[in-house]
């Protein structure tokens, strides 16, 4: 890879951005109200995911039933067209039974699994475009759609990645960043500081960890405001239309 | 699903009465890891390591051949680490399916090793864009005991400081090469840029209230535990996987669900594991450089010393 | 840990929350009515007073209460709950439902009713052939999926909630049972508002059960036995089911699976014409009720072509049309 310059003298990114600059976040709910339970559509620059929730339902087979709590289902796929170079991934590549496992974890910790006995919930998500943080997409994506399912859960998990440039942490990295330096993507529960989901691929010098996570958490707190303002958005828009009836 | 045993709701009780009273049933303390015994490294063949770790026992093959590099990379290496999981070392795993803990598992052990760049790719090659090495590692997994990832890291790493490939010499201006067997000359060990350490802990949540956990404000009622064995592994209710290596870098980090982590505990378990991995690292360099020497005194390598008296 | 300050940019849109109201719905969305019922989201605190109990939608860690479904907060008594906006159908004893059988088991059919589980359906709460006095026997257990198959639709009646939360249904009656002549419809059980009467006669011969799980049949109208007894205008309202019509009617025919051969085609549209009506109405996301579909039909009377229902246009304007209908009836 060539010698980009990844964060100028003057303090801005290859995108124009500063360190601590989230890309555009844009977030819809119920985009699909008659084909699932629970929909979601996220953008977070360039990477677009959709998200479709089915159930609690009756699982298809036995095994998935479990008297203890719901089942996760997590099914992903990655569309080939999603990648400036068009490719085709397969489901059981490696990257992708860990992404899938992973969120099926992390979900089945956040989601209230315990009130929903010997059901299955099933978890579609379609990525249209990938252009970094797709795992930090694809989990916000999860919990709108889980939302808007209407499944009870301890509170939001809000995702996000960052990396680090020599001593500065890059906040929420595209496509190209996350080529050259190392990705930390976290998932925290809510406004606390407590880490549902930790993921880092790359070499990070240990005593930035810390400072790198203060700016993911706070970043994560700002992806939950923003997804917390699209719930509360739909739903009063839907319950003054219910009420009227 | 895995045909395991399951604990009865008993024995759980006992486990985390022990644990709120600060004991291990295997009599650890928390941050206590098993020292790998029983180690062997083979004398007949460069890269071929086995370990035994608490009642895990893996095997681990290097080998070497030589081969035309891919298009894109043509000054670079190919290295590959072939996870073996069967159902030999536990029922839990099965034959011929890979399940999500399997491929967990490989997927940790390849991220640590082979993403991080551990092993200098560019001293593989031979002839840019025409041959190149060819390193595979093949981890076989004997016996489990709990936390596969540690053993089977450490063991690979082991294995890779092991092992030499034959020394080649470059013929005719660069256009063919001679292989020496490694009687003839004495074989090249593998450059190691640095020598990753995963740890994994595992954490238990004594209160058993999941509210209390998401959004209490305090965590010291989470008790997390190093290097689990088997029956603490069943138990837990959450786990962190942390790579780091003697340069105080952090290679990976993993959490596959399960409990949340306060984001000050991780950074201090990070701080504190870094003394463990100085440990291993040694033990490491202690155990290579000890072999090496009994290799020495054994084949009376001194009579081939430059220098040596005649 | 300290925390840093985060730059985001979003949409000035984002800061006025009702700027994008449908226009299909009138727009005179009540703002003050809006800000206090507004909705809490998952994670959020309602109360730290320890005098509520906590229902369903909620958790608590001492005396904390939180929200864990963004829904409307109702308070009854001092029963503390969240509704949730969306979600699946919550069977309630009484609901009248429409179902489909996924399973024959022992003694027991397995109905999807579009909730959390299956419901069930035992032998012992279905009319059989000879009257409903008759004990079931086990050749009735050996011939069960000679009444009902899996894939068949039936509607019936929530008899009980287990406390694992799986309803138990029955047909004791002669308004249940298997659904013949129609076709299958499905809506977000949101929609469906609860009334006393689920299945009802609509103009143009044809019938609606309006299960309250958004599971929708509608079908020609059975010309022998009209399924709304209370409905006055009705020609022939001597037919209300009686004991001992009852065993009359419980023959092997009520378990039928064959149409009638009398579909005519004006029928076969009509049903089509509803069907896109309730399409309609779940589109535009208005609750659905019997008074709602007969607006909806006399609105959808200027399409000619059923087909051009399926449009967005036409599906706004019908909602519209029957908006302003109740307006001008005085209705909301």
């Amino acid at each position: 890879m060539s010698r980009m310059e990844l964060y100028s003298p003057e303090g801005l990114r290859i995108d124009g951005r500063r360190w601590n600059e989230l890309r555009r976040f844009e977030s819809r709910i119920n985009t699909h109200p008659n084909s699932c339970d629970g929909s979601s559509y996220v953008e977070q620059g360039n990477t677009k995911v959709i998200c479709m929730v089915q159930g609690p339902m009756e699982p298809s087979s036995r095994s998935q039933a479990d008297s203890a709590g719901a089942t996760i289902e997590v099914n992903l796929s990655v569309a080939s067209f999603s990648t400036f170079e068009r490719k085709k991934r397969s489901k059981s590549e490696k990257r992708m039974v860990e992404m899938k496992a992973t969120l099926e974890r992390t979900f089945q910790q956040s989601v209230m699994c315990h009130l929903y006995p010997r059901t299955l919930i099933s978890i579609d998500i379609h990525v249209l475009a990938q252009d970094g943080g797709l795992l930090a997409s694809m989990a916000n994506a999860v919990t709108l759609a889980l939302i808007d399912a209407g499944v009870a859960m301890y509170d939001y998990v809000s995702c996000i990645s960052v990396g680090l440039h020599d001593q500065t942490p890059l906040l929420d990295l595209n496509g190209l960043e996350e080529q050259d330096i190392s990705t930390l993507t976290i998932g925290v529960i809510g406004k606390t500081e407590k880490l549902a989901l930790l993921m880092l691929e790359d070499k990070m010098p240990l005593d930035h960890l810390e400072s790198t996570l203060g700016i993911a958490i706070a970043a994560t707190h700002r992806i939950r405001d923003l997804m917390d303002d699209e719930v509360r958005k739909h739903g009063n828009l839907r319950s003054s239309k219910l009420a009227k009836n | 699903m895995s045909r395991s045993v399951d604990v009865s709701t008993n024995e759980r009780a006992y486990f985390i009465e022990g644990l709120k009273a600060g004991i291990r049933l295997n009599g650890r303390r928390f941050d206590e890891i098993r020292y790998p015994h029983n180690i062997h490294l083979s004398k007949e063949e460069y890269g071929y390591v086995e370990l035994e770790w608490g009642k895990n026992k893996i095997s681990v093959r290097v080998s070497s051949y030589i081969r035309k590099p891919f298009e894109d990379r043509p000054f670079e290496g190919i290295f590959n680490i072939n996870c073996e999981i069967n159902s030999m070392a536990s029922a839990k795993f099965e034959n011929g399916k890979n399940s999500d803990e399997e491929v967990l598992i490989s997927r940790i052990i390849e991220k640590s090793i082979r993403r991080s760049n551990s092993l200098d790719l560019e001293s593989l090659c031979i002839i840019a864009g025409e041959k190149v090495w060819n390193i595979t590692v093949d981890l076989n997994f004997l016996n489990y005991d709990g936390n596969f990832i540690d053993i089977g890291c450490f063991g690979v790493m082991l294995a890779l400081q092991h092992f030499k490939k034959p020394d080649i010499s470059i013929i005719n201006g660069g256009e063919d090469i001679i292989v020496h067997d490694i009687n003839e000359r004495e074989p090249q060990p593998l450059s190691i840029l640095h020598v990753p350490v995963c740890l994994t802990y595992c954490f238990y949540n004594i209160t058993n209230q999941q509210e209390v956990n998401i959004k209490g404000e305090s965590t010291s009622d989470d008790i997390y535990l190093l290097d689990c064995d088997y029956k603490e592994d069943l138990l837990k209710s959450g786990s962190i996987i942390i790579t780091l290596n003697k340069n105080r870098e952090i290679i990976q980090l993993s959490k596959n669900g399960g409990i949340p982590i306060d984001a000050s505990l991780l950074v201090d378990l990070a701080l504190g594991s870094i003394k463990v991995v100085d440990e291993l690292t040694d033990l490491m360099k202690k155990l290579i450089k000890d072999h090496e020497q009994q290799r020495f005194d054994e084949l009376n390598l001194k009579l081939l010393q430059v220098g040596a008296d005649r | 840990m300290e925390v840093a300050e985060v730059i985001s940019i979003t949409k000035p849109s984002s800061s006025r929350p009702f700027e994008d109201v449908d226009d299909d719905n009138d727009s005179d969305v009540e703002m003050n009515n809006t800000t206090n019922q507004s909705i809490v989201t998952p994670g959020e605190l309602i109360t730290d007073d320890p005098i509520w109990m906590k229902g369903h939608g909620t958790y608590f860690i001492n005396d904390k209460t939180y929200s864990s479904v963004a829904g409307t907060v109702s308070r009854v008594n001092r029963l503390l709950s969240v509704i949730p906006i969306r979600g699946r159908y919550q069977p309630e004893t009484g609901d009248h439902i429409v179902g489909r059988i996924t399973e024959v088991g022992n003694k027991r059919w397995k109905v999807d009713i579009g909730a959390k589980q299956d419901a069930v359906l035992m032998l012992g709460s279905v009319n059989l052939p000879g009257g409903i006095l008759r004990r079931k026997s086990e050749t009735d257990e050996l011939q069960m999926r000679n009444f009902l198959k899996e894939g068949d639709l039936l509607n019936a009646e929530v008899q009980t909630i287990f406390n694992n939360g799986i309803a138990s249904l029955h047909t004791r009656s002669l308004k249940y049972g298997k659904l013949r002549n129609g076709i299958f419809l499905k809506v977000p059980s949101s929609l469906i508002i609860k009334s006393k009467n689920h299945a009802f006669d609509l103009t143009g011969n044809i019938s609606c059960v309006l299960g309250v799980n958004g599971y929708i049949w509608l079908y020609k109208t059975n010309v022998n036995n009209p399924t709304s007894n209370n409905n006055n205008n009705n020609s022939n309202n001597s037919n209300n089911p009686s004991i001992t019509r009852l065993e009359e009617e419980s023959s092997w025919e009520i378990y039928s699976d064959k149409n009638d051969t009398t579909i005519t085609n004006s029928i076969r549209s009509n049903i089509t014409r509803y069907y896109n009506i309730i399409k309609a109405l779940s589109y535009c996301e208005l609750g659905i009720t019997e008074q709602r579909i007969s607006m909806g039909y006399e609105a959808s009377l200027a399409y000619v072509n059923l087909g051009s229902l399926n449009d967005k246009d036409a599906m706004e304007t019908i909602c519209q049309d029957i908006i302003n209908n109740e307006k001008m009836r005085g209705i909301n």
